[in-house]
């Protein structure tokens, strides 16, 4: 049975119930949280990590949820501020000479399951070769379908902003896999 | 054919190709990007993930969490407090109290059977003495001289001679009297022959 948000609410705001309220909490958004993290990050491991940092924030910092939004733009929010904030310190780290776009791409390819199709191997790709922004707006509403209202929260950017990024994200995309795409 | 020249053959494709060959094979590598449409296209997570990822997550969160939360979970009701601590008090001071008189029963039933023993060791100090006759010989060997001595007792009770040790206990003063009775019932000739082992004794006694 799924749990709903309200709920979850309410068994996190009760000290008694807080455990039973983080595991309900876990159950209904570790996966979506996961792959949206994952999309940015591409590396497992650190997005394992940055899954669980996610999640013991939200737990650590509940108090600040307000009920004027929904729980899942609040969990986006943090998940999305934990990916960037790894994707970063990814880049720090890597050689001085490599090009971060390059560096990503090869990362896409090192974590791809054997029987991945070309054309998804592509568009993960072609997502990489987007400016920060873009590839945000585009993975959140191509992948989770969130509305532009939502990720406006999520991204402090206005709705405007938002389409007119996902439909340069999605034309360069588009280009992207025209060129690349081996029949 | 004298006069062929190559030079002036017509130059011609004799082989037969398929009709809109051409048209075919431009629409077969352009059209599947004219077609392209990456609305359509199939959401996938295309990336490996670990078996059991999730549980894992869930694992380390809650062991994250959990451990510092749990404190303040627990709230102190001090008058439940007060009460399991007068309960405590009491039930600790019940639980000596029975264990003073169960002491003093024992200690007794101790002094009871230390009693008995002490009675048994006394006889087995008579009986020692009442076997052993040449100690009533030696002069210097007198009950306040075998206080707390050590000596050898023939141990016969299992059938085979061993030796144990035994702490002599001093012989109360009744013991002392029967044993003068006894010696008076000796005739001279009997105690005589008993003095012949009094040189064994004084021997055995410079090694007590």
């Amino acid at each position: 049975m799924k749990i709903k948000d309200a709920e979850i609410i309410s068994l996190m705001q009760d000290p008694r119930t807080q455990e039973k309220g983080v595991r309900a909490l876990m159950d209904a958004y570790q996966s979506r949280l996961y792959w949206h993290i994952r999309r940015i990050i591409v590396d497992g491991a650190i997005a394992q990590d940055a899954l669980q940092e996610t999640f013991i924030k939200a737990y650590q910092n509940f108090h600040q949820f307000k009920n004027d939004s929904q729980l899942y733009t609040w969990l986006y929010r943090i998940a999305t501020n934990e990916a960037l904030q790894q994707v970063n310190k990814m880049k720090k780290m890597q050689k001085s000479d490599e090009d971060p776009e390059y560096y990503m791409q090869n990362l896409v390819a090192d974590n791809t399951e054997g029987n991945a199709e070309e054309i998804q191997i592509l568009l993960q790709k072609a997502i990489q070769s987007l400016p920060e922004k873009q590839k945000l707006v585009f993975m959140m509403r191509y992948y989770d379908d969130l509305p532009y209202e939502e990720i406006s929260k999520i991204v402090d950017m206005s709705v405007g902003t938002l389409k007119t990024n996902y439909h340069y994200a999605k034309q360069k995309i588009e280009e992207y896999i025209k060129e690349n795409y081996e029949r | 054919m004298k006069d062929f020249d190559l030079e002036k053959l017509e130059r011609k494709n004799i082989y037969k190709i398929p009709e809109n060959l051409f048209e075919n094979i431009q629409g077969k590598v352009l059209g599947g990007f004219n077609d392209f449409d990456l609305e359509k296209l199939e959401r996938k997570n295309i990336y490996r993930i670990p078996g059991n990822l999730f549980e894992n997550i869930q694992e380390n969160v809650l062991n994250n969490v959990l451990p510092a939360k749990k404190v303040p979970i627990f709230k102190l009701n001090w008058a439940y407090a007060a009460a399991a601590s007068l309960a405590l008090i009491f039930g600790v001071t019940f639980v000596l109290n029975n264990d003073d008189s169960k002491g003093k029963e024992n200690s007794q039933e101790t002094f009871a059977m230390n009693n008995q023993e002490s009675k048994t060791e006394s006889e087995i100090a008579y009986e020692t003495l009442k076997s052993d006759l040449t100690s009533v010989e030696n002069n210097n060997q007198t009950i306040e001289n075998q206080n707390n001595k050590t000596s050898y007792v023939q141990d016969n009770s299992n059938g085979g001679e061993k030796m144990k040790s035994q702490t002599v206990k001093l012989v109360p003063k009744h013991n002392e009297a029967q044993m003068n009775e006894y010696l008076e019932s000796f005739t001279n000739s009997e105690i005589s022959e008993l003095a012949s082992n009094s040189t064994q004794d004084v021997y055995l006694d410079l090694y007590n």
